[in-house]
């Protein structure tokens, strides 16, 4: 087994199509993930990424989608395609005696999809369907027209699936012109589980040989090495305060918070502890949910997180409650008098070093399979960070004093700038957006 | 592997893995919403709650901040059946959750403002079921499919029992049932060879007082194909019942097969004849529930706006009476096998679930019960999942069709 910084140094354009490998012990299974710097955030229609990503499972050249979902589930294979805000791509866990027919069905899904119209036109409704059965549902509702007001006109303030009409809008041609652009912004492979590193790099090589930097393999012209598009900046004034009317008969929903930083960005690390002070902690140690819900006994859930959601674009801070309606002002006010008092109070050193006991503690759960590994491999590729190497996160955390937690907070959560989105029931009052 | 009994009557399993350096335990009761008291419905799942609001070492919080403090997580989950508590932490810190497990099982506080803070927590908890379409559905649709059976009760209780349910009610319920004779402890992981002296050291010295388990009755088969309606949102959601027979029931493992072909991955039955080229519904699947004494095998439909429920009604009629009427083909069968067996092999893949599938096997009577239902599937031929469709799959036999329409139209 190699260690982990050998495989931790490969470049989103500048090194080219570097696969990142690791044989991983336990179950007999391996995992291929393959994601394209596409997403929605370089889409030019709303919905384009997300059928784009959701089509490479629909039909190649060679195999029908008939033929190709019976041909992986006959192997026990989970295959997927799929898309989100930074990138599109495909999925497959399978037994390990079939790592060979994983790679090559990846390249295959990915070199020679075809894209078909009737498909199209079925996925296209069944994603406008996705976004009304979504709406049923009070808290995704809220959270929705949240992402709206934090994020629009940027992709992230809309739904992956766009809208009932842009989803009309697209064809065939869209999807085959964006999945090649994609190709050319950057391609991130990787390989875990029960295998034979040097034997999946060779195949490697030759199934996906065109998108190697120095041109390996069998002379595809893909390369990742062509400038991404950049989707437009979130508004610089958006409405503070909103409420909605959802669907649901009993619970009110809150959602409060701010923009945040990318992943990338050096302060990420301390302001992760912050969020752990704050909220995504063990249980429910956070602030937060210890006023709401422990103390004061006004919800089941209530979160906080500072940096949900970031990769290559910015995160957000973001806590959650869902409570009565009664207690929504209640809860709103708590809410925002933690987050006070955290900004202006010392943090204690017990509770740094227990946030960093958690963020440290948690690493080996986040390695344990080859799912997992393959995940982290991906990901730490396109936005060019070493995640999957757990002495780097370490090194990171180990080195933040409290001083560091605490400017961190102060420079990315600013009371007055929170926007507030509050979900209420039927029946309820509402008023506008302001 | 190793199991034992200690002299205070808990049994224990140490799984030992080393494929990470991860250790889980899970600390499982034998009690949960059937034991409860009339009027008393979720008590069980109220002390869950409380077994994180304080005891004589830990005070409220407590257990999670030293959870935290040793870079672990925790949680619980309490069903019909029974109620488990679990921890996983790194293999160099993990015993702690001994020490914790003790505490709260012999010295629970049950403070008053506790339990009535927790109790508007609760309240929070049946009111997100109510609102989230699936979950209100499901409760329904399991509470007209087990009736008058304790099954039927909803684990959360109701509000108005939940009123009614104080710190005595509480602490008598936790005395009866949270003794080590009626615990297993199961501990996986990259395992030290100090473990079972740990278990023993914490656990070896406690009464070994045993307790008298009423036994649960069988759950009747409703008469007769049920339905109820519900009016929720804009989408319709379907949700059609089979009661099916218990995990130790030898046609049980044939029937996750037959699950599988109706339900499991894009080429199942359902996913083809109502999503991928029927076109009918967003969704659909199907899936066996199980518990101690009864099964159902849940056929769910989410749709498409515009939607006919009677035609999804209509159409699952049809591919229940096809399984019970014609063969299966071999390349199907061979298929359905496969995605049984990744699934398993998948499903193993981590500790912690390892560790809760040996809790609730050894709960269930026999540690070796998952991998046996299995091989019993693997074993399955035509024949016999045809006898079983027909046994099973008969919606007129009784079942209860469960619909969530939209509140427009």
């Amino acid at each position: 087994m190699r260690a982990p910084e050998d495989r931790a140094t490969s470049g989103r354009r500048a090194a080219g199509f570097r696969p990142r490998l690791r044989r991983t012990e336990g179950a007999p299974v391996v995992a291929v993930r393959l994601l394209l710097a596409g997403g929605a955030r370089c889409e030019s229609i709303p919905g384009q990424a997300l059928l784009t990503g959701r089509l490479l499972a629909e039909g190649t050249r060679r195999r029908s989608w008939q033929r190709i979902a019976a041909d992986a589930e006959g192997r026990g294979m989970i295959l997927s395609s799929f898309s989100g805000y930074e990138t599109h791509g495909l999925a497959i866990d399978a037994l390990a005696e079939d790592w060979q027919l994983a790679l090559e069905w990846t390249a295959e899904l990915l070199f020679e999809s075809v894209f078909p119209a009737d498909r199209l036109q079925w996925l296209a409704r069944q994603a406008a369907a996705e976004l009304e059965a979504q709406a049923d549902q009070a808290d995704l509702l809220t959270a929705r027209a949240f992402g709206e007001q934090l994020y629009a006109p940027h992709p992230r303030g809309r739904p992956l699936q766009g809208d009932a009409t842009s989803l009309a809008s697209l064809n065939p041609d869209h999807c085959r012109e964006f999945h090649a652009a994609a190709l050319g912004w950057g391609a991130f492979l990787s390989v875990a589980g029960e295998i034979d590193e040097s034997k999946v790099d060779a195949r490697i090589r030759e199934l996906f040989g065109g998108l190697f930097a120095d041109g390996a393999g069998d002379g595809d012209s893909t390369r990742a090495d062509r400038p991404r598009p950049e989707p437009a900046p979130p508004a610089t004034a958006p409405a503070r305060r909103q409420e909605i009317v959802t669907r649901a008969q009993d619970q009110a929903h809150l959602f409060l918070g701010s923009r945040t930083l990318p992943r990338a960005h050096p302060d990420y690390p301390a302001l992760e502890v912050a969020g752990v002070l704050l909220g995504t902690g063990s249980g429910l140690t956070g602030r937060i949910p210890q006023r709401i819900r422990e103390r004061e006994g006004l919800a089941y859930t209530a979160t906080a997180d500072t940096v949900s959601g970031a990769g290559l674009d910015e995160g957000r801070l973001v806590c959650y409650v869902g409570t009565a309606p009664e207690t929504l002002d209640q809860a709103e006010a708590s809410v925002r008098d933690e987050l006070e008092r955290f900004l202006v109070e010392p943090i204690a050193e017990a509770d740094l070093e227990r946030a960093r006991s958690y963020l440290l503690g948690r690493e080996p759960f986040r390695r344990e399979t080859a799912r997992q590994w393959a995940d982290l491999m991906a990901v730490s590729a396109l936005l060019d960070l070493p995640l999957d190497d757990p002495d780097w996160y370490a090194g990171q955390i180990a080195r933040l004093t409290a001083g560091d937690v605490e400017a961190a907070a102060r420079r990315w959560i600013k009371i007055e700038r929170l926007l507030v989105t509050r979900g209420l029931p039927v029946s309820r009052e509402c008023v506008r957006p302001t | 592997m190793e199991r034992f009994r200690l002299a205070s009557g808990l049994e224990v399993c140490l799984l030992a893995n080393r494929q990470a350096p991860i250790v889980t335990t899970v600390l499982l009761y034998r009690v949960g919403g059937r034991d409860e008291a009339p009027g008393r419905s979720g008590s069980a799942h109220f002390l869950e709650h409380m077994m994180f609001k304080g005891s004589a070492r830990y005070g409220p919080g407590e257990i999670d901040r030293r959870t935290q403090g040793l870079g672990g997580n925790n949680n619980a989950f309490t069903s019909h059946d029974l109620t488990a508590y679990y921890f996983s932490f790194s293999a160099d810190r993990w015993h702690e959750a001994l020490a914790i497990e003790r505490d709260r099982m012999t010295a629970l506080t049950l403070d008053p403002t506790e339990v009535a803070s927790e109790r508007q927590v609760i309240l929070e908890e049946l009111a997100m079921y109510r609102d989230e379409p699936w979950d209100a559905l499901e409760l329904e649709v399991q509470a007209e499919l087990f009736r008058g059976h304790p099954y039927g009760t909803p684990v959360l209780g109701t509000a108005r029992d939940l009123e009614s349910i104080d710190r005595e009610s509480l602490a008598e319920f936790q005395g009866r049932y949270y003794r080590t004779a009626n615990a297993l402890l199961v501990v996986a992981g990259d395992l030290g060879a100090e473990t079972a002296e740990r278990v023993e050291a914490e656990f070896g010295d406690l009464s070994s007082a045993t307790i008298e388990r009423p036994p649960v009755a069988a759950a009747p088969v409703p008469d007769g194909a049920r339905r109820l309606e519900r009016r929720h949102g804009e989408v319709g959601r379907l949700l059609r019942a089979l009661p099916a027979p218990a995990p130790e029931h030898p046609d049980h493992a044939g029937l996750r097969l037959l699950a599988t072909l109706l339900g499991g991955g894009r080429t199942s039955r359902l996913y083809r004849t109502f999503v991928d080229v029927g076109q009918l519904c967003l969704a659909a699947s199907c899936a066996l529930a199980e518990a101690e004494v009864a099964s159902h095998l849940a056929c769910s439909f989410e749709m498409l706006p515009d939607g006919d429920p009677s035609d999804v009604e209509r159409r699952l009629a049809d591919e229940l009476a096809s399984l019970r009427e014609l063969p299966i083909g071999d390349e199907e069968l061979e298929r359905g096998k496969q995605i049984l067996l990744a699934d398993w092999v998948f499903q193993l893949e981590r500790i912690h679930q390892q560790a809760i599938t040996a809790a609730l096997a050894i709960a269930q009577g026999d540690l070796e019960q998952p991998e046996k239902l299995v091989r019993r599937a693997l074993e399955c031929d035509t024949a016999e999942l045809t006898r079983l469709a027909q046994r099973y799959l008969d919606p007129r036999a009784g079942s209860v069709f469960g619909l969530s329409l939209p509140e427009t139209g």
